[in-house]
């Protein structure tokens, strides 16, 4: 792959089109929550088979699953986290949050990805720990239409600290899989916005470089209900890349 | 899309856009009567006149024209337009035209406007955008669209004149909006 920047995926579910998983089986067996090892898994029945979607995954628990093989390299799309030991460091870094979709033999199946902008990011500059980014959510060819992305974006959202954050995804229009979907840029796009709005996220203007390369890119933000105001001034001024004390950027 | 949207000018101030709607009838009035003549020349017809904003408002109600507009302490300071056919030739293809309050010029309002027509072009499934510009007048913002990957696709030498009768070229710029990436 080329022209990337920055390995985003943001794929794998369809939209509000398919047929809801709650007209198919009984409610009762559709959605239980249950703990497990320090974390929170909840069982979806899909028409392939039940999928545990696990949080708070810690790099022990993600070490005994294995990729599925479809994330891999395909015709017009690679998976960027084709390794679980990515998965692994990720979920090592204190403050973090990866969330599983597991499908049968302990595969991992699908996969989100909460991570700390590095330092070297503008969205850094609110200072540590104050943005979160949805680095990555992916769901293997062979499972999606299965609504299993909005499960894996509603389990990411239930981390500890997302009121007090400012959570935000940045989606370019490369690391898209068009062709697996079948979708334009625009309809892919649309897509996003349609699976992350219900969890809190906004569309948000930016002139980071890398997002105004294609208009079809994609910024968004959740701002946490307990983000203090000074801090959400600061957000649209980091946006937009200026500062009121300094000269524009 | 999702309207309004926020932005942050170069110089802090802040500005939301959102649709023109039948309600802004006054607003956009009072707009184009602060925009000098030189550059209300540039368009095609006079905006300070009622009955232009007439056929605007039907345009847009007909589904011919698609309008957004900047606005900062209720008062619109700029104005972009999306214009496209529904049959023939060119149906694929719409034109734009932004318009931006002299004070606010040279501050990326322009550029939001910009950005936020060529996706709604994206989002109506055109497959270009088209703007006509005239030189020495409208650098700025053919500069502006240069950055956006519009290419020159014709220059009309001396075609146009200013309000003084000089005669200026204008250059047909021309973006196509692809649907995906290359397989290369």
């Amino acid at each position: 792959m080329f022209g990337a920047q920055r390995p985003v995926e943001l794929q794998g579910a369809r939209g509000p089109a398919e047929i809801p998983l709650e007209g198919l089986i009984p409610h009762s067996m559709n959605q239980q929550t249950r703990s497990h090892e320090s974390s929170e898994t909840e069982i979806v029945t899909t028409a392939k088979g039940a999928v545990a979607i696990s949080s708070f995954s810690s790099p022990q628990q993600i070490h005994r699953y294995r990729f599925d093989e479809q994330f891999g390299s395909h015709a017009q799309y690679k998976s960027i986290y084709t390794k679980r030991q990515t998965l692994e460091k990720i979920a090592a870094k204190n403050g973090t949050r990866v969330v599983l979709a597991l499908g049968p033999q302990e595969t991992i199946i699908g996969f989100g990805v909460l991570d700390f902008p590095e330092p070297h990011e503008r969205w850094y500059q609110l200072g540590p720990g104050v943005m979160i980014e949805l680095k990555a959510i992916e769901v293997s060819r062979s499972w999606r239409a299965n609504r299993l992305a909005g499960r894996i974006v509603a389990h990411l959202m239930r981390h500890p600290r997302i009121e007090e954050m400012i959570a935000y995804l940045v989606g370019y229009s490369w690391t898209w899989d068009l062709d697996g979907t079948g979708l334009s840029a625009q309809q892919y796009r649309r897509m996003l916005i349609d699976l992350f709005t219900p969890h809190g996220f906004s569309e948000y203007q930016t002139n980071e470089p890398n997002i105004c390369l294609r208009p079809e890119n994609l910024f968004m933000g959740r701002i946490g209900s307990r983000v203090p105001e000074h801090l959400r001034q600061q957000f649209k001024w980091l946006r937009f890349g200026i500062s009121p004390d300094g000269p524009p950027g | 899309m999702r309207y309004p949207k926020e932005c942050v000018l170069k110089d802090c101030n802040e500005a939301v856009l959102r649709p023109l709607g039948p309600e802004d009838r006054e607003l956009l009035a009072e707009f184009y009567s602060h925009i000098p003549v030189e550059d209300r020349w540039c368009m095609r017809y006079d905006a300070t006149k009622p009955d232009v904003l007439e056929r605007w408002f039907k345009a847009m109600q007909d589904g011919f024209v698609d309008s957004i507009v900047a606005l900062c302490e209720d008062r619109i300071i700029g104005h972009g337009s999306l214009h496209f056919r529904t049959f023939g030739v060119t149906q694929h293809v719409g034109r734009f035209r932004i318009v931006v309050l002299p004070e606010f010029r040279m501050k990326r309002l322009g550029t939001w406007l910009l950005l936020d027509l060529i996706q709604l072009a994206m989002d109506k499934g055109l497959e270009k955008l088209r703007c006509d510009l005239v030189v020495g007048i409208e650098d700025a913002a053919i500069d502006a669209v240069y950055k956006f990957d519009f290419i020159k696709a014709a220059v009309l030498k001396d075609y146009v004149k200013d309000v003084e009768g000089n005669h200026h070229d204008m250059v047909i710029m021309i973006k196509h909006l692809h649907k995906g990436w290359s397989d290369f």
